[in-house]
């Protein structure tokens, strides 16, 4: 199979030459990709599938274009790729759109990321058939449930990348995942309901199925009776997994586009301390079994750790080739990948101590952010947080304010890391925050 | 079959060139389309995918060699360009070409779902060998030929978007970068996005049907950013509709620069309102985000058949004052939510939600209306052949209310006003919804003063729809390229209403005591 890859790669940077393109770069990819669903007592859905595309970017004469088919029979490929290199020519010429130099793809890292279990590609019918009932059992275990799903999804994919200026490299990795959702009566006609999954590289890092439904179920139960929560300025203590969204928004607008497109709140914040001094954040492409681990990324730039922020002072930005030239930034990578985030001594238990009276956030539902400003605006549920434990559930609510400004107001970070996403983050507390809610 | 194919998919390569260059079209040697279709006594479409009505029989008995209470095959094939203009210069282009078939077997409530890109029949009998792993019956007799129904005419073009080249699209882009550029000296950076689409669908399914549609897609986007003083805001608007090229009239492009530019300029003044709970009145068009959110989704019959919806047992029941009616329509033509049929190959549809005032219908597709024993509504959509259908919106709206824009405003004494959103989200199983306002204004005495922005207003949907206490007679439809996620699936739709007052909902804002 990846001899397969390798060749379609090379074969389509060769037709992109010879279709007049000065420069090319390839990716083949192919995936494989299962699906269990069980519902109340009865599997619901299989879906099985194998898919595979080439995506093609084109260097012609000073411009740039990008190209993806899933239709890779020979002779249609060959006139595909003419069009995109007439696409390309059509386009006005940029300076700045050049391939990845080779500098930026030598000494890629050698490390074993561990990115492939084949215990996941062992995974059968009965295997997943078996975590299915698994979880439906102890999803369905309450007198309150109206339905539970179970779902148990594995799969594994392999890319190959190309390039005319000598790039060649492949990636590999399997993943396996699964959880339950659960609906359960509340009052009149609402309905409490939660999920929970877990998923990793590797399955044996998992927890068992049962202690999974487990979870989803008393996230569940948790939703009973919530009431929204009154309107205040307090102190907001976000869950470990919610923390790790939060933070996704952050970064958002943390790259060499939104700056070059005068749209980021990060613009001129390098080198300065633009948040507390609780805030650390690194990239880190090379920690074995990661979620977004890797040896090179969609342009090809080696690996390596990126600080981002440290200890409030932002170190780096992400910066692609393009937008690099374009504002005069060095590359550094244009897309994340595993972001760690720096953890502190209290336990989400402890942090709830500290804070005393505030509000606990466990998701968010809806709201949005300005790259631009910051302004940012979010539907929350959670719970009340009374005499440093916590209390009734509460949602209905928004948290409304500027990113920078929240993350200047963090005021401690948890030991308590979400280990199922690619942001790494623990539980973090937050000073003065505005709630909307009755 | 297969030599057919190929020369009708290379001539459609070589016509979805990016210039009107007739040395490129001749360079690849391929027929004309009027040729093609002389030559192919098949459905168009089967000829387009290659497929024969043997070869798709032979397909869907494989499929439902285990046995089968419904089971379809649905052929696709998009092709998708888009362009951005940036700092005064268009120099990046993506097209992307997806073709496969997915093949779905049902039985009672259950799914088998597989999918191929490699249409050969040895790669597709493989698929449905996988897909039919979820019966365990005994075969049922697949139709030896599938019946065409007629295409629908919903969004019919004159040109398709594979004959229009990148030549005519970049005077639109420079057209409406400069437009925006002369309205406002603060503005810094300009940029335009453009995308258009040609996607065909054919759908074989177990009962004989064979269902074609054509659905071209186009959307363009305007991104401003702006400064005074130091401080920069970044505001937007598009435009998307299943049309063609001539759409792009200088007055509709012209609108959306203007509205993007007010959107910008706007948020110098803009502040954030007081936090808390306040009457809201949501501004005709956009607005029907709220109707999307608050009971749009939790009408979907795949939620309710489960009991996981709010809305689960309260069809008949009175939810809303009299004057309202919510509908979902899907045979407006044009609209980026249209359909001729949706992707169960059943007829797309009018559906009464809320009558009245009572909540009539749910949304369906073929296992929730065969759960509960009624025709399907038309409703099952998916992303893609990589997906298997559920039920979906179209063309969300209300219809018009007894009030008046000006009677509503005058009968807030202290509120704010709603006017553009960037997105919403809702919770099924309690009904909470939420959307962001990205633009508005505060309502003082009856009177619309000071501009808001960036506040997320959240809400709970059956409440919600009982506090709407007045509704206007202004109903219109957004023009916005609107796309709704669930399940992992996105697709394109619409959304509309006239200006509504909701007496009480809980406004993100500042200054919280």
């Amino acid at each position: 199979m990846l001899a397969d890859l390798k060749s379609r790669a090379a074969q389509a940077v060769e037709l992109a030459k010879s279709a007049g393109a000065n420069d090319a770069w390839t990716t083949a990819n192919q995936s494989r990709d299962v699906e269990f669903e069980h519902r109340d007592g009865a599997l619901e859905k299989v879906k099985d599938t194998t898919s595979r595309s080439l995506n093609i970017q084109i260097y012609a004469d000073g411009r740039y274009s990008s190209h993806q088919t899933t239709d890779l029979k020979p002779e249609r490929l060959k006139g595909f790729v003419a069009e995109a290199v007439a696409i390309t020519r059509a386009l006005e010429p940029d300076e700045n759109r050049e391939i990845t130099s080779r500098e930026l793809f030598a000494n890629r890292p050698e490390n074993d990321l561990d990115l492939i279990d084949t215990a996941v590609t062992a995974i059968d019918r009965d295997r997943r058939l078996e975590w299915c009932r698994a979880l439906d059992e102890v999803a369905t275990g309450h007198e309150r449930v109206i339905s539970a799903t179970a779902g148990v999804y594995d799969g594994s994919q392999l890319s190959v990348s190309a390039s005319s200026n000598g790039f060649l490299g492949s990636q590999e990795s399997t993943y396996c995942w699964y959880g339950a959702n659960v609906t359960l009566k509340d009052e009149g006609e609402r309905r409490a309901a939660a999920g929970y999954y877990v998923g990793g590289v590797h399955v044996s890092a998992l927890p068992d199925a049962a202690s999974v439904a487990g979870v989803a179920l008393e996230r569940a139960l948790s939703r009973i009776g919530t009431a929204k929560g009154p309107t205040l300025k307090g102190a907001m203590l976000v869950d470990a997994q919610a923390a790790g969204s939060l933070l996704d928004r952050l970064l958002r607008p943390a790259n060499a586009r939104s700056v070059d497109q005068g749209q980021s709140f990060w613009s001129d914040l390098v080198g300065k301390q633009a948040f507390s001094k609780a805030l650390t954040i690194v990239d880190d492409p090379l920690i074995a079994r990661g979620l977004g681990s890797r040896l090179y990324d969609r342009e090809g730039i080696s690996a390596r750790r990126l600080p981002i922020v440290e200890n409030g002072v932002v170190r780096n930005l992400y910066v692609d080739t393009y937008y690099g030239r374009k504002a005069g930034m060095q590359p550094t990578t244009g897309s994340a990948s595993n972001r760690v985030i720096g953890l502190g001594q209290h336990s989400r238990d402890a942090l709830m101590g500290e804070v005393g009276d505030g509000v606990y956030v466990t998701s968010w539902l809806g709201g949005n952010a300005d790259r631009t400003t910051g302004d940012f605006s979010l539907g929350l549920r959670g719970h009340m947080i009374e005499n440093g434990q916590i209390g009734r559930p509460v949602g209905e609510m928004n948290v409304t304010g500027n990113l920078r400004d929240l993350f200047n107001r963090l005021e401690l970070v948890g030991n308590d890391v979400y280990p199922y996403s690619t942001t790494l983050a623990p539980s973090l507390v937050f000073a003065d925050v505005d709630f909307s809610g009755a | 079959m297969t030599i057919r194919r190929r020369d009708f998919l290379g001539h459609m390569a070589a016509g979805s060139a990016v210039l009107t260059i007739p040395t490129f079209l001749s360079g690849c040697g391929v027929q004309t389309a009027t040729a093609i279709s002389q030559a192919t006594p098949e459905n168009p479409f089967m000829t387009w995918f290659g497929v024969d009505q043997p070869t798709a029989s032979r397909v869907m008995a494989e499929l439902t060699a285990s046995g089968a209470d419904a089971a379809d095959l649905y052929f696709q094939h998009t092709r998708s360009n888009s362009l951005s203009l940036e700092d005064g210069i268009v120099s990046k282009a993506n097209s992307s070409i997806r073709q496969g078939v997915g093949l779905r077997v049902v039985i009672g409530e259950q799914t088998g779902y597989a999918f191929t890109e490699d249409l050969t029949l040895a790669s597709m009998l493989a698929a449905a060998r996988t897909a039919s792993a979820i019966a365990s019956g005994s075969r049922v007799a697949a139709p030896q030929s599938f019946d065409p129904l007629s295409a629908g005419n919903l969004y019919t073009t004159s040109v398709p978007w594979s004959d229009v080249g990148i030549d005519q699209k970049l005077p639109i882009l420079k057209f409406v970068e400069e437009k925006a550029k002369s309205k406002d000296p603060a503005i810094e950076k300009v940029a335009v996005y453009w995308a258009d689409a040609d996607e065909r669908v054919m759908i074989a399914t177990l009962d004989g049907r064979l269902v074609t549609d054509h659905r071209p897609m186009t959307r363009v986007t305007v991104v401003v950013t702006a400064k005074k003083d130091g401080e920069s805001q970044t505001g937007y608007s598009n435009i998307a509709a299943r049309q063609e090229f001539a759409w792009y009239g200088e007055e509709r492009l012209t609108k959306m620069v203007e509205e993007a530019v007010d959107r910008t300029m706007i948020q110098f003044e803009a502040r954030r309102p007081p936090a808390g709970e306040m009457p809201v009145i949501l501004a005709s068009g956009a607005s029907g985000i709220l109707l999307h959110e608050a009971i749009g989704h939790g009408m979907e019959a795949d939620f309710n058949r489960k009991g996981t919806s709010i809305y689960s047992n309260m069809i008949g029941k009175k939810v809303a004052e009299p004057f309202i009616t919510v509908v979902d329509q899907a045979t407006i033509p044009n609209e980026r939510g249209a359909l001729n049929y949706d992707d169960e190959g059943n007829k797309a549809g009018r559906t009464v939600l809320v009558e009245d005032g009572n909540l009539k219908s749910y949304l369906h597709d073929e296992i929730s209306a065969k759960q509960y024993d009624l025709s399907p509504t038309g409703s099952g959509r998916r992303q893609s052949y990589k997906y298997a259908p559920m039920p979906r919106m179209s063309c969300t709206f209300m219809e018009d209310g007894p009030h008046t824009k000006d009677e509503i405003v005058a009968a807030v004494d202290h509120g704010i006003i709603c006017e553009t959103y960037t997105n919403g989200q809702v919770q099924i199983g309690a009904g909470d919804y939420t959307f962001y306002v990205k633009n508005g204004w505060l309502v003082e005495k009856g009177k619309i003063t000071a501009p808001i922005k960036d506040v997320n207003i959240i809400g709970n949907g059956p409440e919600s729809l009982k506090r709407i206490t007045m509704v206007a007679n202004d109903a219109r439809l957004d023009t916005g390229g609107w796309t709704c996620g669930k399940n992992g699936q996105s697709v394109p739709v619409s959304q509309g209403i006239p200006t509504v007052l909701v007496s009480k909902m809980t406004v993100g804002g500042e200054n919280a005591s």
